[in-house]
């Protein structure tokens, strides 16, 4: 008689994830008004700063929002009156996440983003925005670190990113 | 009468019945199988097969190489220990109890289970660990920033009510350490839900800088029996014989040790001292505090006759910082939250999360929040 032995099966652990599709909103041909959206986190005025004086004579509407938590439905509501929303910063994991979050939340109330994140944390907010059904959103690198630099650093870092705005807007 | 050493069956039929196995019908000798050993049946394989537990050695290894553990040796979730689970539960396999940042994976009751018995869970377990999924997904609780964020915050579990005794948990000397099942496996349990429903792997959802030895599992029971307030459930507005499940953002536990105070404000003052430094959360965006009161310093206060109320008014009145240390801290200080110089860590007395816990000895332990980017959450258990 032969006998066999065999182990059972075991189950898998990973959860499934339902796919879905979020439509990111074409960026304007020309804008007159851009939210800058400040998470408060070391060198995000600055980086936003610098991007702004690259965008000419336009107005900005600053908002202010909590760096690991999602901005409030004002705060939203705010940076949603312009033609487009610029975000900073996701440097860490906790704000990156809800700078990806809020962009969508941006993105799915009309306003077209870009959002910058430092390029060690960029793959993650990708992966977050595919997750969440946005893999397209925009997203700027910026060299990491950025918190604990001098503001000249930072300036300089955010220097090196203007013309990569100016190609995403297509501007000459 | 088949040859001898050549075993001939009927190939239409299982092989295994006597008559296939002596009958030497002329229409099956064309498709007479051979086999050269002492096989009852030439159709199969084998003649007997049985289903062994898989080797937990072997399953723990290659667990651990797809990175669905913390590194530690897990039980194998073969399908009826899983079903074992799912008896305990009132949902269907398939129910989404909720959808987990940052991956947005599906938590069903059947993938918590899976989940709970690799921890090492009893199978009495499963409705805990799923209100503690269901706790962790809502809104205020900020799973998404708990489960990305740099900074090495934990998911601290606190059980309160009678279900602390059925499931045998701990509350009482060393509820924070190990040598308790429940304790043990039920935080693991939470953190195996985490890493592979939500995504929180190391490096991947998970981008705490260092981590923290709580991510293993910092999950209690409150000692309500040597309590001399309202136990944190009963504060949180529960019937005393409901059990609840809270969920509270929560650094790893830090002692405060005081064996001399004999007064109240003596020894809450110690525990300020030691709650308020700069480079926590707390200090530059004010929110919990949690404070595992161990019953001989609660009973020092309480004989001193300040109320529970009193003793969280004064922990958030008293543990503020100067401005100039708060500022260390990272992000901008909000305005508001500066008070005369100083920056208070937490919002209001309520943000003082106060429970009675551990053994014989004068310590108690405070845990620092996410700051003001989580609120804890307090569920019933409903079996």
């Amino acid at each position: 008689m032969r006998v066999k032995l065999t182990e059972k099966d075991v189950l898998n652990p990973v959860g499934e994830v339902k796919k879905k599709k979020i439509n990111l909103n074409p960026l304007p041909y020309d804008f007159d008004q851009v939210s800058l959206v400040d998470n408060t986190k070391p060198g995000a005025s600055i980086i936003l700063k610098v991007l702004s004086e690259s965008l000419g004579n336009r107005e900005f509407l600053c908002v202010k929002k909590p760096a690991g938590a999602p901005a409030t439905d004002q705060q939203i509501m705010k940076a949603s009156a312009s033609d487009l929303a610029i975000l900073a910063l996701g440097d860490c994991g906790s704000c990156a996440s809800w700078v990806v979050l809020d962009a969508i939340r941006l993105e799915r109330r009309g306003t077209p983003t870009i959002s910058i994140f430092s390029d060690h944390f960029a793959p993650f907010a990708r992966q977050l925005a595919e997750s969440h059904g946005m893999g397209d959103l925009r997203i700027l690198e910026i060299e990491h670190p950025i918190a604990g630099l001098g503001n000249d650093e930072v300036e300089e870092k955010a220097f090196k990113i203007v013309s990569n705005l100016l190609y995403i807007l297509q501007i000459p | 009468m088949a040859k001898k050493d050549e075993k001939i069956v009927n190939e239409n039929s299982c092989g295994c019945t006597i008559d296939d196995l002596m009958d030497d019908k002329p229409n099956n000798r064309s498709k007479k199988p051979k086999i050269n050993d002492d096989s009852l049946c030439a159709t199969r394989d084998s003649d007997m097969e049985f289903f062994v537990d898989p080797d937990p050695e072997k399953v723990s290894l290659k667990f651990y190489q797809n990175r669905f553990t913390d590194g530690l040796p897990i039980i194998p979730p073969t399908r009826e220990r899983v079903n074992r689970f799912l008896n305990y539960t009132h949902h269907d396999s398939g129910d989404v109890l909720a959808i987990l940042p940052p991956k947005m994976g599906q938590a069903t009751s059947e993938k918590v289970a899976i989940n709970a018995v690799m921890a090492g869970c009893l199978p009495s377990f499963q409705p805990v660990v799923e209100h503690m999924i269901k706790a962790v997904s809502e809104d205020k609780f900020n799973l998404t920033g708990v489960n990305a964020t740099t900074h090495p915050v934990s998911i601290c579990t606190i059980i309160n009510g009678p279900l602390i005794d059925e499931i045998g948990m701990n509350a009482t000397v060393g509820c924070l350490g190990p040598g308790n099942l429940a304790n043990a496996t039920i935080g693991r349990a939470l953190r195996f839900c985490l890493a592979n429903i939500a995504g929180a792997i190391p490096g991947v959802g998970d981008h705490a800088t260092h981590g923290s030895p709580a991510k293993y599992s910092y999950c209690f029971a409150e000692n309500e029996k040597e309590n001399p307030w309202d136990s944190l459930h009963v504060e949180r507005g529960f019937n005393p014989q409901e059990s609840t499940v809270t969920v509270i953002a929560a650094e790893s536990p830090h002692n405060v040790n005081d064996h001399r105070s004999q007064s109240a404000e003596d020894l809450l003052d110690t525990i300020i001292h030691t709650a308020t430094t700069a480079g926590c959360n707390n200090s530059h965006v004010p929110g919990e505090l949690l404070v595992i009161m161990s019953p001989e310093h609660a009973e020092t206060i309480q004989q001193d006759g300040w109320s529970k109320k009193d003793v969280q008014k004064y922990i958030h009145k008293n543990s503020s910082l100067l401005t100039v240390l708060a500022d260390r801290g990272g992000r901008v200080l909000d305005e508001k939250n500066i008070i005369k110089g100083k920056v208070r860590i937490t919002r209001s007395p309520k943000d003082v999360v106060l429970v009675v816990a551990g053994g014989p000895g004068r310590h108690t332990m405070i845990s620092h929040g996410f700051g003001g980017g989580s609120e804890s959450v307090t569920i019933p258990i409903t079996l």
